[in-house]
């Protein structure tokens, strides 16, 4: 593993090349909790969310292959420089059909052709299920994939920590395709969190809330409702994230935790603390 | 405030739920028709032999010899409520507003205001769907989009599997390409005239102005307007909750082509439906015929009472627009229902013509007259001369 090394960032580098945003913008719920005004319509949510993050990750790409027209439309909503990661379609990572999926991954390129053609797509995310386990039929398919979608910004989340091994990280490495590090609870079986890094275009970090009690209850309100202490997003800006940093030319991360727009407070505070250590511009 | 409906729709719903029942029909082209009747229609069909040509209300025999390779089945009308049913019942924990179909597959789920609690939308939809194909074996169609009117349109863009999410404010850029013929409630006379002005798409519709339309389009003027745009207030009704209508069936003893023996059968229906409308002092607004014929095809079609009525006279002048509507072909019918609905208050404004005034008023009261001995003497004690043509 090539990690945990004791280099120093030095911040004039690094600064304004970390992006802080949200996994999705588009929650009811957040209107109510003061996220956005009151009574704020979905088609008025990314304007808004654009004022404060220059960067948002998009999940319903993950339910449905993207649409080119209606990601045009909606790459429209947003100011010029604001920038996109993409989770790959469920039917890539969590539901695969074998005779199907190569077909379905030109059909997601095409969707998400809008974002790469104006040069806004930062990332694309691949999020791996927990049951995809490190044994040679997911080996292979993982690399036929990465071979299909050749030429995209690529990001890989595993879930399941068999896929912590250093002959991954090299082969992720050799392919220049990021590993996304993780926030999550600490769970038997789970990816743990490690500062990896093995693209120096990027990394790419995720916060999922550490709810250790509604993670596995197969219902997103409690799996991702938790609220980030200072502490523990302290030791991200402290430790782990600087030395990502200075690994990488870019870094993106995202919070997770959508529940009563926790996401969104949690990331103006990681902003704040990466700002004060000269690690991002403010936003 | 903003909805979010979620529609599942379970292609070819008959052909799924025998599927689900006998997996050696899977990846088979499979034909559902009543066996035995002389010229027995196709009621449904699977994606396959869909795309041999055969379709809903052919003749069987024809279907047949378009696909021969597929398994016909007799339909089990009772399996697919069943199956309905238990597609309902894993619904019910996501939301208290849920509309079902007629045995059909589909399903409304209005998931406003459930986020704080289930998560998105499309989150609900998804896990439905994957419980739905783990314990009925099926596998339906989601969309998820602001109003009932999209939802229905997108699940039908992606048959026989898929989904479709419509974000709030993309109604309007989701319809424009779509031909007209794909958007519910744009019914075949409105196609007819549209295609009249060379209307083909709903962006082409949308380029008028609500004035434009109401030239060619009068009363349905506003509707149009408004479906091309996708905006549609309609609610997501509640299981029991259907629209309030009153309806009554007739299933002949010996199916009949005799316009006599039918028309005796339709008045029959009116004077119960009638009667039903006048205890619950309500007047209809619309009248609809549904003609099942021997080889299982059915036709429907509804006609507007002007004004809203409940007597029976009247009621029948308007079921005889719609019954001849509907009876295009000279198989024998088997059964005839008949729904009254758009149920109002008996309207109280008087015919303005002095004439129409008397007419109208004369008929209540000959109707009234017989209501009243049949309270007193029993419903037997005076019937029509025309239900006894038959």
């Amino acid at each position: 593993m090539r990690h945990m090394t004791d280099l120093k960032p030095t911040n004039r580098d690094t600064a304004g090349r970390i992006l802080v945003g949200t996994s999705g913008y588009s929650y009811a719920e957040w209107a109510e909790a003061g996220f956005y005004p009151p009574g704020t319509k979905a088609g008025e949510m990314l304007p808004l969310y654009a004022r404060q993050f220059g960067i948002t990750e998009l999940n319903f790409t993950w339910y449905q292959m993207p649409k080119a027209p209606a990601i045009e439309r909606m790459r429209r909503l947003a100011p010029p420089g604001f920038r996109f990661a993409a989770k790959l379609t469920r039917v890539l990572t969590h539901e695969v059909d074998p005779g199907q999926w190569r077909g379905q991954a030109a059909q997601y390129r095409e969707g998400i052709g809008p974002l790469l053609q104006a040069q806004q797509l930062a990332a694309l995310l691949l999020q791996f299920p927990p049951g995809f386990t490190r044994d040679a039929a997911s080996r292979r398919y993982l690399a036929e994939l990465l071979d299909v979608l050749g030429g995209l910004p690529l990001a890989v989340e595993f879930r399941h920590a068999s896929w912590a091994a250093d002959r991954v990280f090299a082969e992720l490495e050799r392919r220049r395709a990021t590993l996304v590090a993780v926030d999550e609870p600490e769970l038997p079986g789970l990816f743990p969190k490690l500062d990896v890094v093995t693209n120096p275009d990027l990394f790419y970090a995720r916060f999922h809330g550490r709810n250790a009690r509604g993670w596995r209850s197969g219902n997103m309100q409690k799996q991702f409702d938790y609220d980030y202490p200072d502490n523990e997003l302290h030791e991200w800006a402290d430790n782990l994230i600087p030395r990502m940093a200075a690994r990488a030319a870019q870094g993106v991360i995202f919070f997770n935790n959508h529940v009563r727009a926790q996401a969104p407070r949690n990331a103006a505070q990681l902003t704040r603390l990466l700002t004060e250590r000269g690690l991002t511009g403010s936003s | 405030m903003e909805r979010a409906i979620i529609h599942l729709n379970v292609a070819d719903f008959a052909v799924a739920v025998e599927r689900a029942i006998d997996r050696r029909l899977a990846d088979r082209p499979v034909v559902i028709a009543p066996q035995g009747a002389a010229r027995a229609a196709v009621y449904d069909m699977s994606e396959e032999a869909y795309r041999t040509g055969v379709r809903k209300g052919m003749a069987l025999a024809r279907a047949a010899r378009l696909c021969r390779d597929a398994r016909i089945l007799p339909p089990h009308p009772e399996r697919y409520e069943r199956a309905m049913r238990a597609l309902l019942q894993r619904a019910l924990p996501f939301s208290p507003r849920i509309e079902a179909g007629e045995n059909d597959g589909h399903l409304f789920i209005d998931a406003t205001g459930t986020g704080r609690l289930l998560g998105p939308p499309m989150d609900v939809a998804w896990r439905l769907r994957r419980e739905i194909r783990a314990h009925l074996g099926l596998a339906p169609i989601w969309s998820v989009a602001p109003n009932k009117l999209v939802a229905k349109v997108a699940t039908r863009l992606v048959k026989p599997e898929g989904e479709y999410i419509i974000a709030a404010g993309e109604e309007q850029p989701f319809l424009a390409p779509l031909r007209l013929e794909l958007i519910p409630g744009i019914e075949r006379d409105d196609l007819t005239r549209l295609r009249e002005f060379n209307l083909e798409r709903a962006h082409d519709v949308a380029a008028l102005r609500l004035e434009d339309l109401q030239v060619p389009f009068g009363s349905r003027a506003m509707f149009l307007y408004e479906t091309v745009r996708g905006i549609d207030p309609s609610p997501v009704l509640a299981v029991g909750e259907k629209p309030p209508a009153v309806a009554a069936d007739h299933a002949f003893a010996t199916d009949t082509n005799d316009t006599d023996a039918l028309l005796a059968a339709l008045y029959r229906l009116i004077e119960q439906t009638g009667g039903e409308l006048r205890r619950r002092r309500r007047a209809a607004r619309r009248v609809a015929v549904v003609l099942d014929y021997s080889d299982g095809a059915r036709s429907i079609r509804q006609a507007a009472a002007r004004p809203a009525t409940a007597n029976d006279i009247t009621l029948f002048e308007t079921a005889r627009r719609a019954f001849f509507r509907a009876w295009t072909r000279r198989v024998r019918v088997r059964r005839l229902r008949l729904v009254c609905d758009r149920l109002v208050f008996p309207p109280a404004q008087l015919a303005l013509f002095g004439d129409d005034r008397q007419h109208a008023e004369k008929r209540d009261r000959l109707i009234g007259a017989v209501d009243a001995v049949r309270h007193r003497f029993g419903g037997n004690a005076l019937q029509v001369g025309r239900t006894l043509a038959a």
